[in-house]
């Protein structure tokens, strides 16, 4: 289990080093996924969201076993099921903090000034971090490639302490410090990985990131100032994080190294915000017409529609709203997902080479599997983690 | 009788075993005797019972089996259609405990299930719960969560409490007549706040705030003991507590349903809001029985309340109703009048009382 010392337990066929990287594949299909997400996503709606835990484990499932690592399969082996009970049971934790959250906010602002409970906002910062470190080990623990699994150990509360820890650096850095924050994070997330006996650990540096990116921090301003720049500062922010993210991991000898450039990562964003911006301005009309429709049949002239109040609680124009809002947010999800989630997981598949795969020929199968209620967790905090 | 699948061609289409203990790749034969016999050069054959497949998740072109009397992670894989398909025709349970298909209608059903119970739970349960718990809950915690508000209130509105000798005695007579006629006890304390709003409301634990601005707007006693009588409407029903109660869990039901799924927060808020303001109209309709209740003992009308409001609202307009915390205004004023009565008890405060109320912000005379 230690990577320095390792040693095959039989002798493998030995490969010359200066091997070509072995590359990864999708062999999915477009259309199926698209499919698959309309489908997923009028269910959530019939289902009032219910369906979210089925949707992103047949999400999963899709882009999982569509990817091949030197010619075999991934496979993703989570239930939807295993996701519900996560999220009850992150439920059935969460609603007795809250409540004493609550019945402490109620003493700490009596005894001090008003507004004073802010800091009661770490404990539910700490229980995101939690969630985020949990999601992903139960995420690894469901992922089998060869017959045999990948795992973690680790505390996901030791995790949260460190990630509190940066958290206050960059903080107090303005930003500055995060490329180390996410740096020494993901040591301590691969060095608690493992692929069977295998162990993870994480190559990439918090400088050569900063190197990178330190141009989006000097932008970073601006994007907050005008609105408008923010999701093309993420963009360019996400490009390169991948990029340093995924040339970083090790699993003993095994090297991923990514040649993604910024331009293929920042051209999937454009596309994703170039469709929703589309759906605003259809969503925009759709209001519009709307509106001209529920006057006319009213009989008022707009003025006076507008002037007693009647707009506001009109209740054919609400239905109609509701219903355009409904359309609307199926429409964003459907984009994202299809751009920034396949499209996504497809450019890095593209642009990844396995160096010294055969490092990982004979591995022994190892781990025990995880529950979900990180995942829980995570969708009772809204927090999303990779 | 055994058909022997030929060692299929390694570089053509390999069936692949894993044997779940370590990934060691190995290209195997497939000997479809009593059982799936899986056999490697040099190696023990392992044989699987044809009702202990179950395929599993697997890429297009490729039949993935798993066996549930193997490591649970051993897998077959086998390229080769035919071959496939002769494994097919052996293994009669293949499909079961398999994702996808008839499941989604069961998942539907119970969502459905599960989302009309939240709804019911809301309309009925949460009401029903809130009336019966709010009686239970600690006087001395409600004063405390009333401090913690009034700590909040003072910080917003600021901590000009008027207290103009004259007037505060004024208020403190019109006070105990309401209070004594609403049936509540000496707990209750009251002030008024000098601010540019025209409002009044109860805090839990007893408190009653009447703000500098409606009382400006007043024009006789009557319309201001209106207003007081329904905040302390408020405070005999223990609204506060009742509408946190009711709030709290409708906030926690409704956001139970859609979770983290993307655009999913404006539609909590507006089922929220509408649920809430339902709510809360209720206890405003019941708040304004007191003031009628109240106004009737004293042998006052309550329909000057109802002009004040109006005339601090003007009309409010049919369509809002439904978001609104409040009943409509013109509905509140329709309502008083109907229950108004000459009056047969002495007025609530003598003209010179009026006025040092009406004057218990000014400053100069400040003691």
């Amino acid at each position: 289990m230690n990577d320095l010392n390792w040693v095959p337990m039989h002798p493998t066929p030995m490969q010359p080093p200066p091997l070509p990287p072995v590359s990864a594949k999708f062999t999915g299909k477009r259309a199926d996924f698209i499919r698959l997400v309309a489908r997923g996503a009028g269910l959530e709606l019939v289902t009032a969201g219910f369906y979210r835990f089925w949707l992103a484990t047949d999400i999963r499932r899709h882009l999982w076993s569509n990817t091949e690592i030197a010619g075999d399969g991934v496979e993703y082996t989570g239930r939807g099921k295993e996701l519900l009970i996560g999220f009850l049971v992150a439920m059935a934790i969460l609603v007795p903090i809250y409540l004493a959250y609550f019945l402490v906010t109620i003493e700490v602002e009596r005894r001090f000034k008003g507004f004073a409970s802010f800091p009661l906002i770490l404990l539910f910062y700490a229980f995101g971090q939690f969630a985020i470190y949990r999601a992903r080990r139960y995420r690894l623990t469901r992922t089998v490639w060869r017959g045999v699994r990948f795992w973690m150990d680790g505390s996901g509360w030791a995790y949260a302490w460190r990630a509190m820890l940066w958290g206050f650096f960059t903080l107090i850095t303005l930003g500055l410090a995060l490329p180390w924050r996410e740096a020494a994070l993901e040591r301590y997330k691969m060095r608690h990985s493992y692929y069977g006996d295998l162990q993870g650990s994480f190559e990439g540096r918090g400088w050569e990131f900063f190197k990178q990116g330190w141009w989006l921090w000097l932008l970073t301003p601006f994007a907050l100032y005008f609105t408008v720049g923010a999701p093309f500062v993420y963009a360019g922010f996400k490009a390169v994080e991948w990029r340093w993210w995924l040339s970083g991991i090790r699993f003993g000898e095994v090297r991923l190294e990514s040649t993604m450039t910024r331009g293929e990562l920042v051209g999937l964003y454009w596309i994703a915000i170039g469709w929703i911006a589309l759906l605003g301005v259809i969503f925009l009309a759709y209001l519009g017409v709307s509106l001209v429709l529920v006057v006319g049949v009213s009989g008022m002239t707009f003025a006076e529609f507008f002037e007693t109040k009647a707009f506001a609680g009109s209740i054919p124009l609400i239905v109609l709203a509701v219903i355009g809002y409904l359309a609307f947010v199926l429409g964003v999800n459907l984009v994202m997902r299809v751009v920034l989630m396949r499209d996504l997981w497809l450019k890095v598949l593209d642009t990844v080479g396995v160096h010294n795969i055969g490092a990982a020929a004979n591995v022994t199968a190892k781990g025990e599997l995880a529950s979900a209620l990180g995942e829980g967790f995570a969708d009772g905090l809204d927090v999303a983690g990779f | 009788m055994s058909i022997v699948a030929d060692g299929a061609s390694p570089h053509d289409s390999p069936t692949v075993y894993f044997d779940g203990m370590s990934n060691r790749r190995r290209i195997v034969s497939l000997v479809f005797a009593d059982a799936l016999e899986i056999r490697e050069d040099g190696a023990a054959p392992v044989s699987w019972a044809y009702s202990d497949i179950r395929q599993t998740d697997g890429p297009g072109g490729l039949l993935r089996v798993s066996c549930l009397s193997a490591p649970p992670l051993a897998r077959l894989e086998i390229r080769d259609e035919a071959l496939a398909a002769a494994l097919t025709s052996r293994c009669q349970r293949l499909d079961e405990n398999r994702v996808g298909g008839g499941s989604v209608a069961k998942i539907v059903g119970w969502s459905v299930a599960a989302s009309v119970s939240i709804v019911m739970l809301v309309w009925l349960a949460l009401p029903f719960a809130a009336d019966h718990l709010a009686p239970l809950v600690p006087e001395a915690f409600e004063r405390r969560m009333g401090e913690a508000s009034e700590v909040q209130i003072k910080a917003i509105f600021g901590d000009g409490v008027c207290d103009r000798a004259a007037g505060l005695a004024a208020y403190n007579k019109l006070l105990k007549q309401l209070r004594e006629a609403a049936g509540l006890d000496t707990d209750v304390q009251s002030a008024v706040l000098a601010t540019d709003i025209p409002n009044a409301f109860a805090l839990p634990g007893g408190k009653v705030y009447l703000f500098s601005a409606l009382l400006a707007k007043a024009e006789n006693p009557d319309e201001i003991a209106g207003v007081l009588a329904h905040e302390l409407g408020h405070l005999r029903h223990r609204d506060n507590m009742r509408s946190m109660i009711y709030d709290g869990g409708a906030s926690f039901l409704i956001g139970l349903l859609f979770g983290d799924v993307t655009g999913s927060s404006a539609l909590i808020f507006a089922s929220r809001s509408l649920v809430t303001a339902s709510h809360s109209r209720e206890a405003e309709q019941n708040a304004d029985s007191v003031t009628i209740e109240v106004m009737h003992k004293l042998g006052r009308s309550p329909k000057p309340m109802g002009e004040l409001l109006f005339r601090i609202t003007g009309k409010e307009g049919r369509n809002l109703s439904i978001l609104a915390g409040h009943p409509l205004t013109e509905d509140r004023l329709q309502r008083m009048t109907a229950e108004d009565r000459p009056p047969s008890g002495p007025p609530l405060l003598t003209a010179v009382e009026w006025t040092a109320l009406k004057a218990i912000c000014d400053k100069p005379a400040k003691k």
